[in-house]
């Protein structure tokens, strides 16, 4: 269990981009444009993702076995693209930075100064 | 879409899914902002570009950043000094065809130039036809002696008239620079005199003969039967004797043809009843030192010969000395600065990639000398290694070598076409036996001191220490050396930004200078028409039609016509003597002025105001009283402060000193550009003395280009037959005399952005380098309780003292190569505060920029993970 915890420790934290990605991917596969769909839905438009980088870090993800074309295809398929899926190695990264940022949180939340901000 | 999708093309190659996806979500994306209006669409244009260039960056990032990594290395490295050495070598090779390669006449060293020399008045003026006449008679320390002088000549062949420059020679010239033709003959020494003169159109006992430059005759059809044939020039038939070859040009790769000349004959009859003038000096002479006689006895006896000629004609000679100069220092004197300049640039970009280079090798050195321990103590031969780390480096070399070459026979072809056009012997630059030697030879230099000497430093470690776990991986030796290399090269940068900033401020104030007149909205034109067909109020009748004409034009303002223009190299202007009424007409006291020859209106057309009296009219005819109008400069040494209008000045011109009438004073102008001082001027009225070959000026009241066609077209609808040519702009012609100005400028400027680029890599590198080393000791400083910002601010210091130390070893550069820019510079001098503080300024900011990164990287080091390993 510890050896695990460290091969995937080391990874984070991750880049905005790269955590958008995955969890776009999170509730399952997705062809490129979807990703951009979907993170710039759950953003409101914050956050927007433009294919040439998105492109290249798919890729750099698919090296690093983060993520992996998907062998089940959606139903509303579309013949030409290639759909991106979470691999177990990939479930663990983005499970470990949620929960890397969960305690960020609970610790701003602790802060007596930033309660009071957040009455004011 | 199209330019997006070629952009993408070009960076992520031909044909990939990748690429077809990004472009289908690309277009997607597009479509969608089509629906929410245009603002939208522009905005995910944007956006989609921005992400590409971003996209680039990054890959190309990685690209180098594995390229690094061996086997890579050695062609980072190649590619690196190859550029370098492309540089140098392109400029090696303009050096050697421009100065050092010997001139393409046999004895070179034999050949000079002659001039005369005025020590009191400080002048030196090609030699007079009087006095070359008697040189050749008199002098025995020449083989031979030869004058020239070039004229402007129009070629009839079957498309049209065009402009040919025509040189007359005399007797011994072919036999001074000892060339043969490439084709037929050249002239027989009977067949100087009698022979008709370009210039003069006087027709003369023989049949008119020339000899073809190679140019001029490759633009005729390169037809070998050409010789023998006739060539129609000036208005007839002229028997071409010979070719000369390709590498013959004399006085410049410009020439088109040569003809026979005779001084005696062309200088006899009424008009010069004591035969070649003595004071009219204006050729180019050239002689052919005796064989075994020195250059220095030779100006001896020249000394002698002029001091006796001075006392035999004293109105003409006195004062009057000979200088001789070496042909070959003669053509290069002028671009020798320029040149040097850039070779100095050159350098200083050699010198900073040897030091990058440098500093990533003994990098390697020390990651590899674990490795290397490692091999070591498994019983590898040390041989062995060492002959592996030489291989490598010839390896190095030859690639660099290969770079460099391709690179350098690229970069010619550039130079050649924007180089200024003034450089002598440019045409003959080459990538020769000689070129290629010296770019292999500087390879190796910089292989041996960029790869060779750093990377030993990493083939014999101590292999104990070396070994030990965690052992820091390079000496402290090795970053010292690297932090040296480092301020060195900004040092180096330093002088190149100095000297780029003092160009830019010298260029800026060259442009501010007032010229004296209006150069907006100026149309030139020149026309040299046949001396056959127009002679003497002809030639007035001519040009009276042309500008009436052009003056119809819709668009046009006004129009006249000058011997010689402001800013412009073309046409000769008269250097001649004047005094003033009731002083004694002694010719070596008298003044010098430019004489040139103007229509009615120039001035106005010009926009130079008059400050006193009139503009010429259409009542200064030849049959009328000879008057002038001078410019303040003239009027200023002449008359100090005395109204010189309705005055009479004597002018030695055109068949000897007659007086006239001062009508109007002018304004100075510059007229050889914003460098030059003014200087006393004559304008004779033209029907008063009717020059052939005049320069046509328009006022326009539109874009001067957008009337050059119809201009032209209204000047050949008089008399098709006359060349209209060298149709341009005043707005060019004064651009043109800053074209040097203007290359040295960018030259410096490129080569000190190229230079500043280098030195913030090698800063970057080093910091990053030294962060990454350090790794533990920081880490050991935050765990007791440094904080992120002191160890940020360590990196930072560091960068700001190798910045000061290269600040002050370029500040020691600068002062020593000051001296050298004092002839370039215009209005400023080298030590200019601004200047040196903007450079500073820069500098200070590049290496912050450069110590970002590492001091970031520096600052975000987790003393717990850092210390675990």
């Amino acid at each position: 269990m510890a050896d695990r915890q460290r091969s995937v420790d080391h990874l984070l934290p991750l880049k905005p981009k790269v955590l958008h990605v995955l969890l776009a991917l999170a509730d399952g596969p997705r062809h490129g444009y979807g990703i951009m769909q979907e993170v710039a839905a759950r953003t409101e438009g914050l956050v927007r993702l433009w294919p040439a980088a998105l492109y290249g870090t798919l890729r750099e993800l698919e090296d690093l076995d983060w993520i992996a074309e998907a062998s089940e295809r959606p139903t509303d398929d579309d013949e030409r693209r290639r759909y991106f899926a979470l691999t177990p190695l990939g479930k663990r990264v983005l499970s470990a930075e949620v929960r890397r940022l969960e305690a960020i949180v609970d610790l701003a939340r602790a802060s007596r100064a930033l309660r009071k901000e957040g009455r004011a | 879409m199209r330019l997006y999708n070629r952009l993408l093309r070009l960076l992520r190659g031909r044909d990939t899914d990748e690429r077809r996806a990004i472009q289908d979500d690309a277009e997607r994306l597009l479509d969608t902002a089509r629906v929410r209006g245009g603002a939208a669409v522009t905005a995910t244009w944007l956006a989609l570009i921005w992400d590409l260039a971003a996209g680039a960056t990054h890959d190309l990032a990685r690209a180098v950043r594995s390229l690094i990594r061996a086997p890579g290395f050695t062609v980072t490295v190649s590619l690196l000094l190859g550029l370098g050495v492309a540089a140098t070598t392109t400029l090696f090779a303009l050096i050697n065809a421009v100065i050092l390669k010997p001139l393409p006449y046999a004895d070179p060293e034999q050949l000079v130039m002659f001039w005369e020399w005025n020590a009191t008045q400080n002048r030196v003026e090609g030699p007079s036809p009087g006095n070359v006449d008697d040189w050749v008679a008199r002098s025995d320390a020449f083989e031979a002696i030869t004058a020239w002088w070039t004229a402007s000549a129009t070629l009839r062949g079957r498309d049209g008239s065009a402009p040919v420059t025509g040189v007359q020679v005399t007797k011994g010239f072919f036999a001074v620079f000892r060339r043969a033709p490439l084709l037929g003959r050249t002239f027989a020494d009977d067949e100087y005199a009698g022979t008709p003169s370009i210039a003069s159109g006087r027709t003369g006992g023989r049949e008119p003969v020339l000899v073809l430059s190679h140019r001029l005759w490759q633009n005729l059809g390169a037809n070998p039967a050409l010789v023998g044939d006739t060539v129609y020039v000036e208005g007839r038939n002229w028997r071409v004797l010979g070719v000369m070859p390709p590498d013959f040009a004399v006085p410049d790769a410009g020439a088109g043809f040569w003809t026979p000349w005779d001084v005696r004959e062309a200088y006899r009859g009424a008009r010069f009843p004591d035969g070649p003038p003595r004071d009219f000096r204006f050729l180019n002479v050239v002689g052919r030192v005796t064989a075994g006689l020195s250059r220095e006895a030779a100006s001896e006896r020249m000394e002698v010969l002029a001091s006796r000629l001075a006392a035999d004609h004293p109105r003409t000679n006195a004062g009057w000395s000979v200088q001789l100069v070496p042909l070959n220092e003669q053509l290069v004197r002028s671009s020798r600065t320029e040149l040097l300049l850039v070779f100095g640039a050159v350098s200083c970009l050699l010198l900073l990639v040897c030091a990058n280079v440098a500093s990533l090798a003994i990098a390697r050195g020390a990651a590899r000398a674990r490795e290397t321990a490692i091999r070591l103590a498994l019983g590898a031969g040390r041989s062995r290694i060492v002959k592996e780390h030489l291989a490598e480096s010839g390896l190095s070399a030859a690639l660099t070598a290969l770079v460099a070459i391709v690179l350098t026979i690229g970069s010619l072809s550039g130079t050649v076409a924007f180089a200024p056009s003034d450089i002598p012997r440019l045409h003959e630059v080459e990538v020769n036996a000689q070129v290629v030697a010296f770019a292999v030879a500087i390879s190796l230099l910089v292989t041996l001191a960029g790869v060779v000497l750093p990377g030993l430093r990493g083939s014999a470690p101590a292999i104990a220490a070396a070994l030990k776990e965690g052992a820091p991986i390079s000496g402290r030796r090795g970053s010292q050396v690297r932090r040296a290399l480092v301020v060195a090269e900004i040092g180096v940068t330093v002088v190149l930004l100095v000297g780029a900033g003092l160009l830019v401020r010298s260029f800026a104030r060259l442009q501010r200078v007032d010229p004296g007149f209006d150069v907006r909205n100026l149309l030139v034109l020149r026309i040299s028409p046949d001396v056959t067909r127009y002679q003497g109020p002809r030639v007035t009748d001519y040009y009276g039609r042309v500008l009436d004409s052009i003056r119809e034009l819709p668009g046009v303002a006004a129009a006249a016509a000058v011997t010689v223009l402001p800013m412009s190299t073309i046409g000769s202007d008269f250097y001649r003597p004047y005094w003033l009424e009731g002083a004694p007409t002694s010719g070596n006291t008298a003044t010098v002025a430019n004489v040139r020859m103007a229509t009615p209106e120039y001035f106005s057309t010009l926009g130079l105001p008059l400050v006193a009296g009139r503009e010429f009219s259409a009542q200064d005819t030849l049959q009328g009283p000879r008057v002038i109008i001078i410019n303040e400069s003239l009027a200023r040494s002449a008359w100090q402060g005395q109204d010189p209008v309705g005055r009479e000045l004597i002018l030695d011109y055109q068949g000897g000193a007659t007086p006239r009438r001062v009508v109007g004073v002018v304004r100075d102008a510059r007229y050889d550009g914003p460098r030059s001082a003014p200087a006393p001027e004559i304008f004779i009225p033209h029907a008063q003395n009717p020059y052939l070959v005049m320069n046509l000026l328009v006022r326009t009241t539109i874009d001067p280009e957008a009337l050059a066609r119809a201009a032209r077209a209204r000047a050949l609808a008089v008399d098709h037959d006359q060349p209209v040519h060298s149709v341009t702009t005043m707005e060019r012609l004064l651009d043109d005399t800053m074209q040097q100005d203007r290359f040295a400028m960018l030259f410096v400027g490129l080569f000190a952005a190229a230079g500043l680029v280098t030195a913030a890599t090698g800063v970057y590198a080093l910091l990053a380098y030294t962060v990454a080393q350090r790794r533990r000791e920081i880490a050991v400083r935050m765990a007791i309780g440094a904080s992120s910002n002191s160890v940020a601010r360590l990196v930072v210091m560091e960068s700001l003292m190798l910045a000061l130390a290269g600040c002050v070893t370029g500040g020691l550069g600068v002062a020593a190569v000051s001296r050298l820019g004092r002839s370039i510079l215009f209005g400023i001098a080298p030590q200019d505060p601004l200047t040196l503080a903007a450079t500073a300024a820069v500098l200070l900011v590049t290496v912050l920029t450069a110590s970002w990164l590492p001091a970031r990287r520096a600052a975000r080091i987790n003393p717990v993970s850092a210390m675990r390993v």
